[in-house]
């Protein structure tokens, strides 16, 4: 179990775990050799709302870097996720089929979108937020978006 | 058992923050006020957070169908913890994935595709209903 | 004493299924939250406090709320002071349908004119009241407004040390093998931090007394609760942040 960075703005509790880097649209990369797992943050999830329906890039599907790897479906958007890494996809999390909630309930957890082949990890790796970094981008995204309500 | 005895308590969440709630709130009432008034009552939430002993009552004696709007699932646990029996949890969502072209907009007041959603979502709470009756009526024809 | 962000006001509606009352609850509270008020509310789930939604009862327990209920039986004002914090005010629509001579609201499902009337009237009463609770000082640990004390700093003044403006942080600690959730500890942390104070037994002893303004922290349990703190400043103040 990760550790978390933890954030509140109003009512909502916003949390960044501590093992794995992030792009700023809110996509995370946690690897092991250049195997990466990649998923939705916390925030990405708050703000979209409840998933009805996640479709995964399929096995063997090549991703470049900033690519769709996964699409978002919820009553408030349709959520293109862009890859924090690019490679081929080696496994899409089989149990967003019959349970995308997975992605609400356990966001750095059961809720992974994909694992990846990376092609060039330590290139994509220099270009990612660390989590504070993270952290602190994301603060003021969801600062924003409680001041739009 | 007499016709009085043989009723299904509908609980909805009527969560405040997101449509999903007002679904479910709109559901109840086409369930027990259209579709089947004559077999299900309506019992508020509110009543059974609070620990109202009528409320608590009425669950301990009745099977519940509870439908929620998202995966907190808030009348599904207040009604166990009433001590009932939730006898169906229906989750909205779940009717949605099931309904995708019937997309829900708006709490104060739903749009055509949530009230439709509402629709659907009666409907199969009175399938479970009928199904829960005549269970219960079979004792009374053996 | 940290710098807290600016505040808002929560409204807890019984949202009641069973009567019109009910219904012109949740309404009301919908209609401040969206058009009177925004920016300023935030609505609770009351089902929530519950049910496991640990951001609505750390914002009950924090900010001042508006208990919105449809009859006597006041069940949001009763079920937030039990699981949360008492409501800082309370509405009831049948006292607000007496008081402005309406007819009696029908029709949970579809409201008819008297009910949208205490509609109207009962967000106009609950809009008033976040204005009253914006510009007063709301003492969370007594639960009332502090008498003789300023209205609250206008906003030029606040320095939060979070970047939040508009929230109390909280973090959950391990307080004996119990997971606690302690209201404004970042922003306690952070703020001891920056006046370069270093974990120690003295630091921690000051930790766990600012702590306690903001907590409720049980009689008897300060051995632990110095462990947790003195444990999580530690941590705080080591690096943070490194890449994985």
């Amino acid at each position: 179990m990760p550790d978390y960075l933890e954030t509140t703005v109003d009512k909502f509790i916003f949390r960044v775990a501590t093992d794995r880097l992030y792009t700023a649209e809110g996509a995370w990369a946690l690897a092991d050799g250049d195997r990466v797992r990649v998923g939705m943050t916390d925030f990405l999830q708050q703000l979209n709302g409840d998933v009805a329906f996640a479709e995964v890039k399929p096995e063997g599907t090549a991703v470049a870097t900033g690519d769709e790897v996964a699409t978002i479906e919820t009553i408030k958007a349709n959520v293109e996720v862009p890859s924090p890494v690019g490679g081929t996809v080696v496994e899409a999390n089989p149990a967003l089929a019959m349970s995308p909630e997975a992605i609400n309930q356990d966001p750095y957890g059961e809720g992974w979108l994909a694992v990846l082949e990376a092609s060039d990890w330590p290139k994509d790796r220099d270009t990612l937020l660390d989590p504070g970094a993270y952290f602190e981008l994301m603060k003021g995204q969801a600062e924003e978006e409680a001041q739009k309500l | 058992m007499s016709p009085e005895e043989r009723k299904v308590l509908v609980v909805p969440c009527s969560g405040i923050g997101k449509t999903y709630g007002t679904v479910s709130r709109e559901a109840a009432y086409e369930v027990t006020e259209d579709l089947r008034p004559g077999s299900t009552g309506l019992v508020a939430l509110s009543l059974l957070v609070l620990g109202d002993e009528e409320a608590r009552a009425a669950v301990q004696a009745h099977p519940a169908v509870t439908i929620d709007g998202c995966k907190l699932a808030c009348a599904a646990k207040m009604v166990q913890e009433s001590g009932g029996h939730v006898a169906q949890g229906i989750a909205v969502l779940d009717v949605y994935r099931r309904n995708r072209e019937l997309k829900p907009q708006g709490i104060a007041e739903l749009n055509q595709g949530g009230q439709q959603l509402a629709h659907a979502v009666a409907e199969e709470i009175a399938a479970v209903v009928d199904d829960l009756v005549s269970c219960e009526e079979a004792p009374d024809h053996a | 004493m940290p710098e807290l962000p600016g505040w808002k006001v929560g409204i807890v509606a019984c949202s009641g299924e069973e009567l019109a009352e009910g219904t012109v609850t949740r309404l009301a509270a919908l209609w401040v939250l969206e058009h009177l008020r925004p920016g300023e509310t935030v609505t609770i789930c009351l089902p929530l406090f519950l049910a496991g939604g640990e951001g609505d009862r750390a914002f009950a327990r924090f900010y001042p709320t508006i208990a919105v209920d449809g009859c006597d039986r006041r069940c949001a004002a009763r079920a937030t002071e039990q699981y949360s914090g008492k409501p800082a005010a309370s509405v009831v629509v049948n006292d607000l349908v007496s008081e402005h001579g309406l007819g009696r609201p029908e029709g949970a499902r579809r409201l008819n004119e008297s009910g949208r009337q205490a509609v109207v009237v009962t967000a106009d009463r609950v809009a008033g009241l976040v204005d009253e609770l914006l510009g007063g000082h709301w003492n969370r640990r007594r639960g009332s407004f502090a008498e003789g004390a300023p209205a609250a700093p206008p906003e030029a003044a606040i320095q939060a040390a979070c970047a939040c403006a508009s929230a109390i942080p909280i973090q959950e600690v391990d307080v004996a093998g119990r997971p606690v959730s302690l209201a404004a500890l970042p922003l306690i942390f952070e703020q001891f931090h920056a006046a370069g104070k270093a974990p120690g037994p003295e630091v921690t002893r000051e930790l766990l007394d600012i702590v306690r303004i903001y907590n409720d922290v049980p009689a008897g349990t300060d051995e632990a609760y110095t462990a947790a703190l003195a444990r999580e400043y530690a941590a705080f103040c080591r690096p943070k942040g490194a890449r994985p």
